[in-house]
């Protein structure tokens, strides 16, 4: 698979995960990597939830201290990239 | 001296007036007001075959559910998805009541206000623990997701509340099964009556049509058989064979009356006293003295006497037991009055809604004292001789502005009673 094609699939997934975790209604259509974690209304609890559906969805164990610095859903998807999602 | 304490401690304070300034209702007679109101004293039901569950395996096929997406729909304004149905019809409940108090001026995020929060419910967060059961039974103990513990918690609903609307006095939960709005709505009374707080947002909210929760109702002898829903829930009846469980959230703005006044809000009534006891005697089995006993506290901390009643709003289960019981109850405390006093029962209509039901029967109440009119009571064709009540018929009756009794007795043996009046 292509590192775009990878990328896109992470992405796609993140997307799943994320509608499944929001408590919050959004326009789901503009979701991509330049999404923010403040656009998607996750906080530090709820940004858990995103960690272990990631691991239960895409099988890559994230620590909450991976995430402290990633601010987009890029930034995500790289940090699984290189995690060998 | 078994009465002293309440006694005591309400007649040594000054007491300060508290009056209700917003009202919100999610059930199954709607989320407004007039609606709900309309469908009351058109004598129209909110018991069908139930939508939430499959009930192939279920011997209950009914409940009382709010009408289809109009929860989701007012969740929209907020920008909120659905997370707990307990929890979500709280917060329909209380963006009506505080936003008919005049307390949230503009979009979400609201400032933050002084405001306490004391809602009441039976069952919680039910679905939560359903969705938290499954996983562990399916994946075991790391297949629950790490917002278990905050979905699932016994304050979620309150706590829920407080964020959402950003109510920054305190907020807790009151568990006591069938009488918890009843019991959160005096306990805000007091709060306020005594000086510990200027407003409260109060209520009870339960959301149970999830397939563990509605199969251990299914499970115990409280529930009717009666398949039909409109037939099935019948108060005070003869031939009555229990309750039908309904969803529903109800909620005040309960505020002195000096703050009341001087933000010139619109008063809608006022608790004019609360009764609460315990019957200490069995777990599910009710008894006439503690009722009793609830019913006097409250009489006598609003200075009413038994006559001057309006009308009762019962518990009414339309179980064997509770409405022989309350039945007995009311007479020991309204002797010959009880012959003069309508009693209304609201179940037939929103189905139990157990912690939420002091609330939702509540709000009836106060709508009923603005307009002078009782709504009637439905399937009563064949009255229950033991149950020997001014019970109102199939039509709504006229009623004097003057203060009303609501009743609330739970499992557990818990009883509460709110003295309502109008506002004045």
């Amino acid at each position: 698979m292509s590192d775009s094609s990878k990328e896109e699939k992470i992405i796609g997934q993140l997307l799943d995960i994320c509608q499944e975790t929001s408590t919050e209604e959004r326009d789901w259509d503009s979701f991509g990597r330049d999404t923010t974690i403040e656009d998607l209304g996750l906080d530090s609890l709820t940004i858990l939830d995103l960690l272990y559906d990631i691991e239960q969805e895409i099988g890559i164990h994230l620590e909450a201290q991976d995430v402290v610095s990633v601010r987009t859903v890029g930034e995500i998807t790289d940090l699984l990239v290189a995690k060998g999602a | 001296m078994s009465n002293s304490n309440q006694t005591e401690s309400s007649s040594s304070q000054e007491r300060r007036r508290v009056v209700v300034t917003g009202m919100g209702i999610a059930s199954a007679l709607g989320i407004d007001e007039s609606t709900v109101w309309e469908n009351l004293t058109e004598g129209r039901t909110g018991v069908g075959p139930l939508r939430a569950i499959d009930t192939s395996d279920y011997k209950v096929k009914i409940g009382a559910e709010v009408p289809e997406g109009l929860v989701e729909e007012k969740l929209k304004e907020l920008r909120r998805r659905p997370i707990d149905r307990a929890l979500d019809l709280a917060v329909v409940a209380a963006y009506s009541a505080l936003t008919q108090a005049n307390l949230l001026t503009g979009e979400a995020p609201w400032e933050e206000q002084d405001v306490a929060v004391i809602f009441g419910t039976g069952e919680g967060s039910a679905q939560s623990h359903h969705t938290a059961f499954n996983s562990f039974f399916k994946k075991g103990p790391r297949g629950m997701r790490p917002t278990t513990v905050p979905r699932c918690m016994y304050n979620a609903i309150s706590a829920g509340l407080s964020l959402q609307f950003k109510l920054t006095g305190t907020n807790y939960m009151i568990v006591s099964a069938c009488t918890s709005a009843t019991n959160a709505m005096g306990t805000a009374y007091r709060m306020i009556r005594d000086g510990y707080a200027e407003t409260v947002l109060c209520g009870g909210a339960d959301g149970f049509f999830d397939p563990f929760f509605f199969g251990v109702w299914n499970n115990i002898p409280a529930l009717s058989k009666i398949p039909d829903p409109l037939k099935a829930c019948r108060p005070f009846a003869e031939d009555r064979d229990g309750t039908v469980l309904g969803e529903g959230a109800g909620a005040f703005v309960l505020e002195s009356h000096e703050r009341a006044v001087d933000r010139d809000a619109s008063i809608r009534g006022e608790i004019l006293g609360y009764g609460e006891s315990s019957d200490a005697t069995h777990l599910t089995s009710p008894s006439v003295e503690g009722q009793a006993k609830a019913m006097r506290l409250a009489l006598n901390e609003a200075n009413v006497q038994p006559e001057e009643i309006s009308f009762i709003n019962a518990h009414g289960t339309a179980t064997k037991s509770n409405d022989a019981c309350e039945s007995q109850s009311i007479r020991a405390v309204f002797g010959d009055a009880t012959d003069q006093v309508p009693v209304i029962a609201n179940k037939s209509f929103f189905g139990h809604t157990l912690g939420a039901s002091g609330a939702l029967e509540s709000i009836v109440s106060l709508l009923a004292l603005e307009k002078g009119t009782a709504p009637p009571n439905l399937n009563l064709e064949n009255r229950d001789p033991e149950c020997n009540l001014n019970l109102v018929g199939s039509e709504p009756v006229s009623i004097k502005r003057a203060p009303a009794m609501k009743n609330s007795f739970g499992f557990g043996g818990g009883n509460g009673v709110l003295i309502l009046g109008p506002a004045n």
